[in-house]
């Protein structure tokens, strides 16, 4: 026996979701601001082969991109309060956004390194013969041109933390796919709860994709364009 | 070595990294055919076919594979229509390639669009149907392209079989969680720390060939 869907369900649920959804929008705004700084100063690291830095970078960026972000949300959740000697506890939304921007971070850093080794030397050594110091010559040429290189790669990046803050529901925190998962477990209403869900997350992420292109075509050299 | 390792260790290699890689297999095989198939469809210049095909693509890129995986598992037994029940592990496999088929099919369209006019043209030239040209001419080519990519997804799939976990699937991090939760019983120090370390070991042994195999490859087409 099938039920028929129940659509009055979903419209008297809505302020949970909204509840939930703003947590991830929040958890994911941190992760997503937070990789985006670490991408830039640990590529630039990266590229500008900036010793130990650079190399402790490279470690860093190999574990989180060859371990699961499951994983690494239980690491920081579950393992840090127990660290021999020293243990690390943290509230749940810390362990939230740390984990999310830990991931974000590693996968950026790849692409602003990618990006900035991909600015030709020439216009380095242009910067540096008009006299700019090895800072400014980065500020003012390798960054702006090497940004603008990175953006395609890292707009799939932010999108995939927007995407990855369903997992925090593994350690229960209240975002979105944690409340519908609530909702369900009081209600049995599965079908209704899941599939508002799979759509507020396509409306939520295919949002976030096209504003992110609209920047990229906007920032978009006019003579590449 | 203390003497709690050893069941531990056999419990999370024998049952836990087994399930793991026994999901993989099945998703990528799954997601390499699906992927491929509904890639090569995604070449033909049919605005209707096209367009049901970049939905499909978008929706699965789109959701994460968690919710996928909820979908499949706890929401469609109850679905008007398409009601059917399927088992933790079949969900989980079922998830992750209805995720991984989207992205072979991205990466196909890709590989399948690379290959010159003059090979289409050719291959017709001598003879060849649609169907017969893209077994015998086309895929061969576009199928060394789509190598490197194919590697990487095999990574991300192993990785994301952890995701299983949270419907009941008992694959590397569950029987890790397990035995941190069950040694809680037996001894005041808990063992948390060694336990998940040794399952992001466990995958990274396994993912970082991986991904090194695919950035070599990547570099040898070029």
């Amino acid at each position: 026996m099938v039920a028929s869907f129940d659509w009055q369900f979903i419209w008297d649920h809505l302020p949970d979701f909204w509840q939930g959804l703003k947590a991830t929008l929040k958890v994911a705004g941190i992760g997503i601001a937070g990789s985006l700084a670490i991408g830039i100063v640990l590529g630039a690291a990266r590229a500008h082969r900036i010793p130990v830095i650079s190399w402790l970078a490279a470690i860093y960026v190999e574990v989180i991109r060859n371990t699961p972000i499951l994983v690494q949300i239980f690491f920081v959740s579950g393992a840090l309060p127990h660290f021999p000697g020293h243990p690390i506890r943290l509230d749940p939304f810390t362990i939230a956004w740390l984990s999310v921007m830990i991931w974000g971070g590693a996968y950026n850093t790849e692409n602003f390194r990618a990006a900035f080794e991909a600015v030709p030397y020439r216009y380095r050594e242009a910067g540096l013969a008009l006299g700019f110091s090895r800072l400014a010559t980065f500020f003012n040429i390798t960054f702006p041109i090497g940004a603008r290189i990175a953006l395609p790669s890292s707009i799939n990046t932010y999108v995939s933390v927007l995407k990855n803050t369903s997992l925090l529901t593994a350690i229960g925190f209240a975002e979105l796919t944690n409340t519908a998962y609530s909702l369900e477990s009081e209600s049995f209403k599965p079908t209704e709860i899941y599939f508002a869900l799979g759509a507020t997350y396509l409306v939520v992420v295919w949002s976030l994709s096209a504003l992110l292109r609209i920047v990229e075509w906007r920032l978009t050299l006019p003579e590449t364009r | 070595m203390p003497d709690w390792v050893d069941p531990v260790a056999h419990y999370m290699l024998h049952e836990g990294l087994k399930n793991t890689l026994r999901i993989a297999v099945f998703a990528v095989i799954g997601s390499t055919i699906v992927g491929v198939v509904l890639g090569t469809l995604m070449t033909i210049r049919f605005l209707p076919l096209q367009a049901l095909l970049r939905l499909y693509v978008e929706v699965w890129r789109g959701l994460p594979i968690l919710v996928t995986i909820f979908l499949v598992y706890y929401a469609l037994p109850t679905a008007p229509y398409l009601h059917h029940r399927f088992g933790a592990f079949t969900g989980a496999a079922i998830g992750l390639t209805l995720w991984g088929s989207a992205q072979v099919a991205e990466a196909t369209r890709g590989a399948v669009q690379s290959i010159p006019r003059e090979q289409h043209e050719a291959a017709a030239a001598l003879g060849f149907g649609w169907v017969g040209r893209h077994r015998s001419v086309i895929l061969p080519q576009a199928l060394r392209r789509l190598l490197p990519p194919l590697v990487s997804l095999l990574a991300n799939v192993i990785q994301n079989t952890t995701i299983a976990s949270l419907i009941g699937v008992s694959e590397l991090l569950s029987t890790g969680q397990r035995s941190v939760e069950r040694l809680q019983f037996t001894s005041p120090e808990s063992h948390a720390f060694v336990i998940y370390g040794a399952v992001m070991l466990g995958f990274f042994c396994v993912s970082f060939p991986l991904t090194r195999l695919a950035i070599v490859l990547e570099r040898r087409m070029v």
